[in-house]
């Protein structure tokens, strides 16, 4: 018995212990907390060597980032039914729409931005703010090809046996085979030219990939050359692997990629914050000095002589996308391009 | 020996036996109660999601499951998805049996170096497994590097994205579960019964074929169904190795749950992978119990 009450104050002075503890504890912490969600990768990588340092030393906010492509973000926050599981979207048009649609965001006020003014007009909006730019061109191999001049050149000799064909799961995919339908007569809201194309050379090409082995498959050679934005080249590039964007004569495709606060997000003002920091100029110095290559949207940012534009106003020159034209045929688009391609 | 003393005395043992039998049960509650919570219900839930028709969930009916039956794509994708866990089955019991022989001769020390080297592949990730698979099945990968070195071909010889490719990966990847549970049967096979085999006239192949072969099948049960049930729902190999030529179920399940956010249909898939598993497994277990009757 003895022995039992000596267990409970031993238990009840531990507690007070621990209590006090954290009570002394607060005073040294962090103001606070934010969850970002992030692309797994690159943009993880930089984001917590750049981001969270910066966020830290300019708002003392400790940055939580959870490494999930976009559509894990919406299927995540969809599942969670209610219950935030991160406060902030990282998202590309598609996902940012769909997101839009099933009401996943708070709405968003700009005017909590210190650097809202510095980006160009309508890249803040009631959903969210632009981050960074992303630029979808033909990325190819230099030493094995010579530089393909348009999205019809890759159906055709010596490209097409060299070839990494992905669908329509990922933003780039999307865009970029559109692109290729309009070449053959397509448009927007019709890519039936595409699938008439992808059936005649199916049996040449050198790969029909998901998304995510494609650097892989370019790495060991498997292909060529294929579709992708900037910055997956230009991490694949730092890595030693021969590899050239190629902008297509009808021009390359530009989006930007969004930050969005969750609907119901527990850490909203330190979300702003991190927005508000993630948009600034020395941090969308670095992102673009990294190798990421993340194209800044800040306009007083200087941009580097590699880069395909000179200054972000060339942006409104390449192709743009509607993705609320797009988005209630995509599902369609997937279950054809399976059924097309599968053996 | 509590179980000996038993069956020597049963009808004097009945009470105990009892006693038994509630004490075992009240032991499994809390991994039953887990199952229930953890297993049983989700599972339950995916079949009800199933049967909604719409992606939010709100109008009933068996839309979705008509949708997946009456299209011979989807169809086609299940019986390639069990045809897939057959073959990868088949190619690593052909490489597994050879080894569990090795084994099965091999002095305690030469079976410790064995079981580390087929522990070995289990301590790297399977996704580091099959991305490794890239670099020796590419075109310009270790395997047609060698291949056209001894000029055994003048062009790289297609192994990527092939439905080939994919079941030698497979085989490698989950041969470790093929193995494991053969060698640990094979370990337990009494020696003197293959020396009775030999010394009564039994050539290799009939030792190997009467003796250790039937002696060695609940291994190769337990091995078959794990590699079957990995390899039917390897989503990562299926899509890395295979690419997207070669569609399996998960890779279904994936595009519709989360790319195409269509839940029910995702749901439908879903269903029909574990009944196509389970399938897989009955059939084992019927080989099981078809070769016990046989053998008895």
């Amino acid at each position: 018995m003895n022995c039992h009450r000596l267990d409970r104050r031993q238990l009840m002075a531990g507690a007070a212990v621990l209590g006090g503890v954290s009570l002394l504890g607060q005073p040294a912490h962090a103001k606070g907390t934010v969850t970002a969600a992030i692309y797994p990768g690159n943009w993880d990588e930089q984001y917590r060597s750049i981001v969270a340092p910066a966020l830290k030393e300019a708002h003392d906010i400790d940055l939580a980032l959870e490494p999930l492509f976009a559509v894990d973000q919406v299927a995540k926050v969809v599942a969670a039914r209610g219950v935030a599981p991160f406060d902030c979207f990282v998202l590309d048009p598609g996902p940012r729409v769909t997101a839009i649609e099933r009401g996943l965001f708070e709405p968003f006020d700009g005017k909590q931005l210190t650097n809202a003014a510095k980006l160009p007009a309508g890249f803040v909006d009631n959903w969210g703010s632009a981050v960074n730019a992303q630029i979808v061109g033909i990325a190819y191999n230099p030493k094995k090809l010579p530089k393909p001049k348009g999205w019809k050149d890759l159906f055709q000799e010596p490209y097409v046996s060299r070839l990494g064909l992905t669908g329509f799961q990922t933003t780039f995919g999307t865009v970029s085979l559109i692109e290729m339908a309009k070449v053959f007569g397509g448009s927007e809201t019709n890519v039936e030219p595409i699938f008439a194309e992808i059936k005649k050379i199916l049996p040449r090409i050198a790969a029909v990939t998901p998304p995510a082995a494609l650097p892989s498959l370019f790495q060991q050679g498997q292909i060529d050359v294929t579709y992708t934005n900037t910055n997956n080249i230009d991490s694949l590039r730092a890595r030693g692997v021969d590899i050239e964007l190629a902008i297509p004569e009808t021009g390359a495709i530009t989006f930007v990629t969004t930050l969005h606060i969750t609907k119901g997000a527990e850490n909203k003002e330190n979300a702003y914050k991190y927005i508000d920091t993630a948009i600034s100029a020395p941090v969308q110095e670095a992102l673009l000095k990294s190798p990421a290559v993340l194209l800044p949207v800040h306009k007083d940012v200087p941009l580097t002589a590699n880069l395909p534009i000179k200054s972000l106003d060339e942006l409104s020159k390449f192709v743009a996308h509607d993705w609320s034209k797009i988005n209630p045929q995509r599902p369609g688009w997937i279950e054809r391009f399976n059924k097309e391609v599968t053996k | 020996m509590a179980v000996a003393d038993a069956d020597t005395a049963r009808p004097a043992a009945r009470a105990p036996n009892e006693v038994k039998e509630r004490v075992e049960w009240r032991l499994v509650t809390p991994l039953g109660l887990t199952y229930m919570a953890f297993f049983a219900a989700p599972l339950l839930l995916l079949l009800w999601v199933s049967f909604y028709e719409d992606n939010e969930l709100t109008t009933f009916g068996p839309g979705q499951w008509i949708k997946f039956l009456s299209d011979p794509f989807y169809v086609g994708v299940v019986w390639r998805t069990v045809a897939l866990g057959i073959a990868t089955v088949l190619a690593a019991t052909l490489l597994a049996y050879p080894l569990a022989l090795v084994f099965y001769a091999a002095s305690p020390g030469v079976r410790r170096l064995l079981l580390f080297i087929v522990v070995l592949p289990l301590l790297t990730s399977v996704v580091v497994r099959t991305f490794a698979w890239i670099a020796i099945l590419s075109r310009e990968g270790v395997v047609n590097n060698t291949l056209m070195w001894l000029r055994l071909t003048a062009a790289p010889v297609p192994l990527l994205q092939t439905q080939h490719g994919l079941i030698i990966a497979l085989m490698q990847i989950e041969m470790p579960l093929m193995l494991l549970p053969l060698l640990a049967v094979v370990q337990g096979i009494d020696r003197s019964l293959v020396e009775a085999s030999r010394s009564l006239g039994g050539s290799h192949w009939r030792t190997f074929f009467k003796v250790l072969l039937p002696l060695s099948v609940p291994g190769w049960i337990a091995g078959a169904t794990l590699v079957f049930a990995s390899a039917t729902t390897a989503f990562i190999s299926q899509s890395v190795i295979g690419g997207g030529r070669l569609v399996y179920l998960p890779s279904v399940i994936w595009q519709q749950a989360m790319v195409i956010s269509n839940w029910p249909f995702a749901a439908v898939a879903s269903v029909l992978l574990l009944v196509a598993v389970l399938t897989g497994i009955l059939a084992l277990n019927a080989i099981s119990r078809l070769i016990d009757t046989h053998g008895n």
